[in-house]
């Protein structure tokens, strides 16, 4: 955890079997965020997001500090464990938020609680993906140039503790399915859940032209090009991302109506 | 070797008329602006007749130099009047427009004369800012985030949100589409790094214009590093070079009316508010190396001489630029010389087009 100056308290709850560590900082509606395979990373996004509402980010069981997870088999099942994570914190109605890989995860977990997910925010998902897609590996600076638009405007990334990659390496394929999974398209296009999903335009993992395809299974799906943002858009551009997002949140559908004043003097 | 006549309504200028830019509106006479474009359309019809392959327009702003503050208003009245020429519009600056405007009205031009319409996104020289209050200081990155929306409103097939730094939309959903897929041909116009840099990310191509064969080359090979770069190579077809020629009879014809040429510009910025510009707009690069901005400068004359020679001229420029287009005046913009305009726009048609098309 880097890379924010808000005051994120670090707590722990237990669910499903799992002790699951989580940051959390603001007040108000909870937002539950799940990180993408890289493990939970706070942005300067999650800081400003936390002027508006309560973040809770999710260490999910297997990435980062947690032991290694052998036990869960499909990302629906990560879903559900987490779904029992927010409940363990005495939360039914929610926000959600996913992350690349924790994209996939949000989409199951809105799947399965309809009824507790308010809103659904998928930041470069990556639950439909180019053939053959692979996540970023390699040295930092690797990652850093498939993560960010401009790497050269960030601190560099700290060195990868070679156990945790491994672990994640192996619970993220293990999890991540095909690239086009059908099972889960045809239960998107039952998900009425306001949703927005985001690209980057400069996005070297995920291309952004997946984007329409989630608009066009989902019923009440808004996509949203974050310009000059890569793959991490809430560390590239995180005012922009941080502006986007809770208006959706505040507003679903009404979002597309500026109420910005355009008067220059009265 | 394809070429395009660069025309710019022009204007016949009292000789009285105040040297400065902006020229007062007052002094703008109706009839000679009608007879402007009355004779913008015959020369499209007649370089069209020549075998130029484009006629190019251009968006200039507050001075009769030239004469077409809006080229999509051009182009539509042209498109309708020539039958076969294509028609360029070089281009509609980017920054000073609502880029979703810029990216309907491309696409509606595209649709009525389909297969006929060519691109370039510009950025515009300095003065004109002034036209749509746009501080300079912003010029470069509202014009490469509006080219991009503009790329990006032609061929997302989903209404989409931008949030940009410059723009913001949260629906964009633009029809008709462009009649081309996934858009019309389209050059980002600009010899800078950054031009260069776009144009060859979005594998689109680059038009170059006035500076010399070897700066220019400068500009163009460091656009075809950048292809190279994200993996495909242009074509002589991706590359314009717009320039000025003085073509005479013979070699010392056309000498002579260089000789004659005004070496000041036509409508000058004045001395304060050049300055203050030039000290606002200071990203203006070739290739990366830092260049004064243009604030209305006099143009320079590329090419000049007889047939023989501007032919050598031409395959120089082919070799050292890489351009397979040439975007040409003859004669300056703004000098009310249109006599000898139509005399060597004639003399090119009958004795260096057809000598130029093999290089």
């Amino acid at each position: 955890m880097a890379q924010t100056d808000a005051a994120f308290r670090e707590g722990s709850v237990e669910a499903d079997g799992f002790r699951i560590r989580f940051a959390e900082a603001g007040q108000g509606m909870p937002l539950v965020h799940l990180h993408g395979a890289g493990g939970m990373r706070l942005t300067p996004g999650h800081d400003l997001l936390s002027r508006h509402c309560r973040v809770i980010a999710f260490e999910m069981p297997g990435f980062g500090q947690s032991p290694e997870n052998i036990r869960t088999e499909t990302i629906s099942d990560l879903a559900a464990t987490m779904a029992a994570a927010v409940s363990a914190l005495g939360i039914d109605k929610f926000n959600l938020m996913g992350t690349s890989f924790g994209g996939k995860v949000a989409l199951w977990l809105a799947i399965q609680e309809h009824q507790r997910v308010q809103a659904l925010v998928l930041e470069a998902p990556a639950a439909i993906r180019p053939p053959g897609m692979q996540p970023p590996s390699g040295s930092p600076e690797e990652v850093a140039r498939r993560l960010y638009a401009h790497p050269e405007r960030l601190s560099p990334l700290p060195v990868a503790d070679p156990v945790v990659e491994t672990k994640t390496r192996s619970l993220v394929s293990r999890l991540r399915g095909p690239d086009r999974d059908a099972d889960l398209e045809a239960r998107m296009r039952g998900v009425a859940t306001p949703t927005l999903v985001l690209f980057g335009t400069r996005d070297s993992v995920i291309p952004p032209d997946m984007g329409h395809i989630y608009k066009e299974l989902m019923p009440n799906c808004h996509l949203v090009f974050v310009y000059d943002a890569g793959h991490a858009i809430s560390t590239d551009r995180p005012e922009a991302f941080t502006e986007v997002t809770v208006d959706f949140l505040e507003r679903h559908e009404a979002f597309v109506i500026n109420r910005t004043e355009t008067v220059i003097h009265p | 070797m394809k070429v395009s006549y660069f025309e710019t309504g022009r204007y016949v200028s009292p000789p009285d008329l105040p040297r400065e830019w902006p020229v007062p509106p007052g002094a703008y006479h109706p009839e000679t602006g009608v007879k402007a474009y009355h004779d913008m359309v015959e020369r499209a019809k007649f370089v069209e007749q020549l075998g130029f392959d484009w006629v190019s327009v251009s968006e200039h702003h507050y001075s009769p130099r030239i004469l077409t503050p809006s080229p999509v208003v051009s182009a539509a009245y042209l498109a309708a009047r020539v039958d076969t020429i294509k028609i360029a519009l070089l281009g509609p600056i980017v920054p000073t427009s609502n880029p979703i405007r810029v990216a309907e009205e491309l696409a509606m031009l595209d649709t009525l004369a389909p297969g006929r319409i060519v691109v370039g996104m510009l950025r515009g020289t300095t003065n004109e800012y002034l036209s749509y209050d746009l501080n300079p200081k912003e010029s470069r990155e509202r014009t490469d985030e509006g080219m991009e929306l503009i790329l990006k409103a032609w061929t997302e097939p989903q209404p989409f949100g931008w949030q940009g730094r410059h723009f913001q939309y949260r629906t964009v959903s633009i029809w008709p589409r462009p009649q081309r897929q996934p858009h019309p041909t389209t050059y980002a116009l600009g010899t800078s790094a950054e031009a260069g840099d776009f144009a060859a990310r979005h594998r689109i191509g680059l038009g170059v214009s006035y500076g010399t064969f070897e700066l220019m080359a400068k500009s163009t090979r460091h656009y075809r590093d950048q292809c190279s770069r994200y993996g495909w190579q242009p074509d002589p077809d991706d590359i314009i070079y717009r320039a000025n020629m003085i073509l005479g009879e013979t070699d010392d014809a056309a000498e002579n009316a260089l000789q004659r040429r005004d070496k000041q510009a036509a409508f000058p910025v004045g001395p304060g508010l050049r300055d203050a510009l030039l000290k606002a707009d200071n990203s203006r690069n070739i290739a990366g190396e830092r260049r004064p901005a243009n604030v209305g400068g006099v143009l320079p004359i590329s090419f000049c001489g007889g047939p023989d020679r501007v032919v050598e001229q031409i395959r120089r420029c082919r070799e050292e630029i890489g351009a397979g287009v040439l975007d040409l005046s003859l004669q300056d913009p703004g000098t009310g010389e249109v006599g000898a305009m139509m005399d060597a726009l004639d003399l090119f048609g009958r004795k260096v087009l057809p000598r130029i098309r093999e290089i």
